[in-house]
């Protein structure tokens, strides 16, 4: 274990930590554009130079990411020498550079920028023409590239190549000609593709999806999960104009590392769609109208308690929170002892490394909350046996079977947070949220509960779904809380596999959301 | 030191035959090979060669020897060889004339080394250029063949080899001995972050030795007549002959083997001085990317230690001759030029610090610098420069070694060229 000062602070570190590293962990933090804790070091682009005092070196400055930590060491990350090795590197970086930066989507999150601010000159000694390059490509659907601001360091060419396992990037020419390309003429198609926006410490590889929709300056970044299949991953979501701007993956080293995939990223368009539900509606002769949300619950509570309980059944969508799955199925079964719950199941492609193929982000959840997959429903309700039906939280506008099945039900209630054709069919439509909306925990696949967070209000009348499940068991006497940390005590008391997890473990952890405790519980 | 002969390194060059293998076996070749397979365990032969202390020919000047002994032990994975025959330093053409005439010599130092350092597979990476230097090795290695001194069991022994050809592809960086590996293996020449060094990491991932041509043709010598032989010769510095290329302004150019520590003023006097009765201006003395030493400067021993205290380096041996009517602005152009081209385009200060550099030497060649440029050229190639720590090879220190010895020793003649907006050189 070798023991070295850096900043005159000792530290004592793992063999094989690197001092960009132990500097971390000493809270100092070194300039980087090369090198990410998720990927292989590259040592290309020199920033990260710090002073290894010794007398002895006529250079005494090198990278510290690529430096091993040895015993006795004494490292300056702050010296006028390595200030001046950071700040040549960082006039080399400008000199080709385009400084297009108010016309630059990464403004405001750059690197460059921040870098320049604290290591670069006041005015450029560059007087010649700068090195052009290829600009506005499309490596992809999604994702865009400006040769002239890249700064080549190979970040996404690693990512392809050391964490998704293919070669789709590549670098091209020599010197300072060298570019960044997708290799053989191919494309940019891994289904992970929009990390190496992230990635992308400058502004070379842009989202086409969000670029010049916003200055980043102006979003609103809000920690949360992505509810896009069983793995939650770890997301920001920026809003702004109370739309959702974009989704970006956030670090949890048990879920998601840095990553996400492009199809949950690219997922949150329908929170700002315009069939979202801003108003609770009921069926009156054939057509349904708008009525304050209050007595559509009580509506719905009474369709409800008129039908014998044998006749009904409740569909709890396992995109739902644990903490709305827990108050749905205590409504379903203590108040309005349905015959049967169950979740729609989602089975998509998954693959080895982020993307499940269970499509339903809580089905974990909701199996340890008793909720398992819904089966024959639609043969029960063509068979008469099911007569009442409850949807919370889902839809099944492409299942004709189930569709073709809602004619002869009795009465159906949904709530949801859009109008879909399941819900037109409804007699009852409670407008809840989505995911971007509420606030509550999920159960990934492996047994990490993660938090979801509000980062939009819910639109015009529509209301959280606790807010609406509270209401049905308020109905019915019943007085539970309305929030998500009052609920999920509720439920940590109720199913012993949430019993050791403790509320600020998932709640309070603003980068660390996730606990073992339910994987313990197995 | 005065100069003093030697024919080792290129014995038999004069004859036509010299290639062959019969004419190598005439002359003493495959001796060592069969002594070391037959009388010597491999560690013997490391012995013997960090004994002799063959200083690395290639220009880094790291004994080979001390090379051979980092090797790690009891590693369950095939050792390497690679032997440096990328030789594409500009004023550099010693390696060729041993791979052309002599190529049985280097086939054998690759196979004792090979012995040496327990590995079954060498691979030697020929410069792209050099096309007779490719077909001169095939076919030594075909004869090597035939006569059993490569393959399965070499001489009756246990000790089996294939030393292959690699052909490059016209990138001075692949020189770079870890440019050179990611090259052997398919990939872009990219030299590799150190550590680890090749004799842990090297080619796919195992333990590799990577030696120069003029190394490795050492080692016969070596074993054959033993380190002390080898070590009364040239200097306690640099022991062993030495070839040195002359090129340039000069009347006899050419590769000539002397002991190492030959004076390189009486090496110039020797090649036949200054071509045309001109006057010396400079001579680059390890290739292009040496500093230049004036004429009051050349009176030195061509050895590394020497050298370095002359301000230079003997790198590849790599004489440039300079006479009077040379502008040192359109030399700087024309080396930095070459160098920006080559700069690999890894590491930042490399990769826009050349073209940077070679934009304003340019521009001052042109006419159109200005005295403030040439304080920046000079600063530009001091800011690239930092021996591994601003960059991860030496592509970068070679190309500011010339730039600021230049501006440093004729910053007059850069002045000049301001001042007249125009090359005074060419009137």
């Amino acid at each position: 274990m070798p023991t070295l000062t850096i900043d005159g602070r000792e530290i004592t570190v793992d063999p094989g930590t690197t001092v960009i590293q132990a500097a971390e962990e000493l809270g100092i933090y070194i300039p980087r554009y090369c090198w990410h804790p998720g990927l292989k070091i590259a040592g290309n682009c020199r920033i990260c130079q710090v002073e290894v005092v010794n007398p002895k070196l006529k250079f005494p400055c090198t990278i510290a990411c690529n430096l091993m930590c040895g015993d006795g060491m004494v490292i300056e990350t702050d010296s006028d020498e390595a200030k001046k090795a950071r700040a040549d590197v960082m006039e080399f970086l400008l000199i080709n550079h385009p400084l297009d930066c108010p016309i630059c989507d990464q403004a405001g999150e750059c690197t460059l920028q921040e870098f320049s601010y604290e290591y670069g000159h006041d005015k450029s000694r560059f007087t010649e023409e700068k090195v052009h390059k290829s600009k506005r490509v499309q490596f992809s659907d999604q994702v865009s590239f400006d040769g002239e601001r890249c700064i080549l360091c190979t970040r996404c060419v690693r990512f392809c190549r050391d964490v998704v396992g293919n070669e789709e990037l590549c670098l091209v020419e020599r010197g300072d000609h060298e570019e960044i390309a997708v290799a053989n003429g191919g494309g940019l198609t891994n289904p992970y593709s929009m990390n190496v926006i992230d990635l992308c410490p400058v502004g070379a590889l842009t989202s086409s999806d969000f670029r010049f929709k916003s200055r980043v300056w102006f979003l609103e970044e809000t920690p949360s999960a992505c509810t896009s299949c069983a793995r939650n991953c770890a997301v920001d979501i920026g809003t702004r104009w109370d739309k959702v701007m974009r989704l970006k993956p956030r670090e949890n080293e048990h879920v998601n590392k840095w990553w996400m995939c492009d199809e949950g990223r690219l997922n949150y368009h329908y929170v700002n769609a315009a069939d979202r539900l801003g108003y609770a509606y009921v069926q009156q002769g054939g057509k349904l109208v708008r009525t304050s949300v209050d007595d559509a619950v009580a509506m719905a509570h009474e369709l409800i308690g008129k039908l014998p309980a044998e006749k009904l059944y409740g569909l709890i969508s396992a995109r739902l929170t644990n903490e709305e799955i827990f108050l749905a199925k205590r409504y379903l079964d203590q108040v309005a002892g349905a015959a049967g719950v169950g979740f729609l199941p989602r089975i998509g492609e998954g693959d080895d490394f982020l993307i499940s193929a269970d499509r339903n982000p809580n089905a974990r959840g909701a199996g340890l909350i008793g909720v398992s997959a819904a089966k024959g429903l639609a043969a029960d309700i063509k068979a008469g046996k099911v007569k009442g039906l409850v949807i919370f939280g889902d839809s099944f506008d492409h299942d004709e079977e189930l569709m073709g099945a809602l004619a002869d039900l009795d009465f159906l209630v949904v709530m949801d947070y859009r109008l879909s054709e399941t819900a037109k069919q409804a007699d009852v439509i409670l407008p809840g949220v989505t995911f971007a909306e509420k606030e509550g925990s999920i159960t990934n696949i492996d047994g990490w509960v993660s938090k979801l967070n509000p980062a939009l209000p819910p639109p015009a009348e529509a209301r959280r779904n606790l807010d609406l499940l509270a209401g049905l068991l308020g109905r019915a006497g019943q007085d539970v809380p309305d929030t998500a940390e009052g609920v999920f005590r509720l439920l940590a008391e109720t199913v012993s596999a949430f019993t050791d997890i403790s509320y600020g473990e998932i709640f309070a952890a603003s980068r660390q959301v996730a606990t073992d405790a339910v994987v313990k519980a197995d | 030191m005065s100069l003093k002969p030697t024919n080792i390194l290129l014995r038999g060059m004069e004859k036509e035959s010299s290639a062959t293998i019969e004419n190598y076996i005439s002359e003493d070749g495959y001796k060592a090979l069969e002594k070391a397979l037959k009388e010597m365990k491999p560690e013997e032969i490391v012995a013997e060669v960090a004994k002799a202390r063959i200083r690395g020919r290639g220009g880094a000047g790291f004994e080979a020897g001390r090379k051979w002994g980092f090797l790690p032990k009891g590693v369950d994975k095939p050792v390497y060889l690679a032997c440096n025959a990328d030789e594409s330093e500009p004023g550099t053409f010693k390696d060729r004339h041993i791979m052309e005439h002599c190529p049985h010599r280097l086939l054998e130092g690759c196979l004792l080394a090979c012995y040496a350092i327990g590995s079954k597979t060498g691979y030697i990476y020929v410069r792209g250029e050099f096309p007779g230097a490719q077909q001169s090795l095939w076919r030594a290695i075909d004869e090597a063949h035939e006569k059993g001194y490569m393959g399965e069991k070499i001489l009756g022994t246990d000790f089996s080899c294939e030393i292959y050809v690699h052909t490059g592809a016209g990138a001075y960086v692949c020189g770079e001995e870890t440019g050179m590996l990611s090259s052997i293996e398919g990939g872009r020449g990219h030299p590799r972050l150190k550590p680890p060094f090749p004799a842990v990491e090297g080619l796919f991932r195992c333990p590799t030795i990577v030696n120069n041509v003029e190394t490795l043709s050492n080692v016969p010598f070596v074993i054959h007549e033993g380190a002390d032989a080898f070590l009364a010769l040239g200097t306690d510095d640099t022991p062993g002959p030495k070839l040195f290329c002359v090129s340039g302004h000069v009347e006899k150019p050419g590769c000539y083997e002397f002991e190492a520590g030959a004076n390189l003023k009486e090496l110039l006097e020797h090649c036949g001085g200054v071509w045309k009765g001109r006057k010396l201006k400079g001579i680059i003395p390890g290739g292009a990317s040496a500093h230049i030493l004036k004429p009051d400067e050349i009176d030195v021993s061509m050895d590394f230690g020497s050298m370095a205290r002359a301000g230079s380096i003997l790198g590849s041996a790599g004489m440039i001759v300079l006479d009077e009517t040379t502008c040192i602005v359109e030399l700087l152009r024309n080396a930095l030029e070459f160098f920006a081209h080559e700069s690999c385009g890894q590491c930042t200060p490399c990769r826009e610090g050349t073209g940077w550099a070679k934009k304003i030497v340019t521009r001052i060649e042109a006419g159109e610098g200005t005295m403030e440029d040439i304080d920046k050229l000079w600063e530009v190639a001091d800011n690239f420069e930092g021996m591994g720590g601003k960059t991860i090879c030496a592509l970068a220190d070679a190309a500011a070694w010339p730039t600021k010895s230049y501006v440093e020793k004729f910053r007059d003649e850069f002045e000049e060229h301001v001042r007249l907006g125009r090359c005074p050189m060419k009137g």
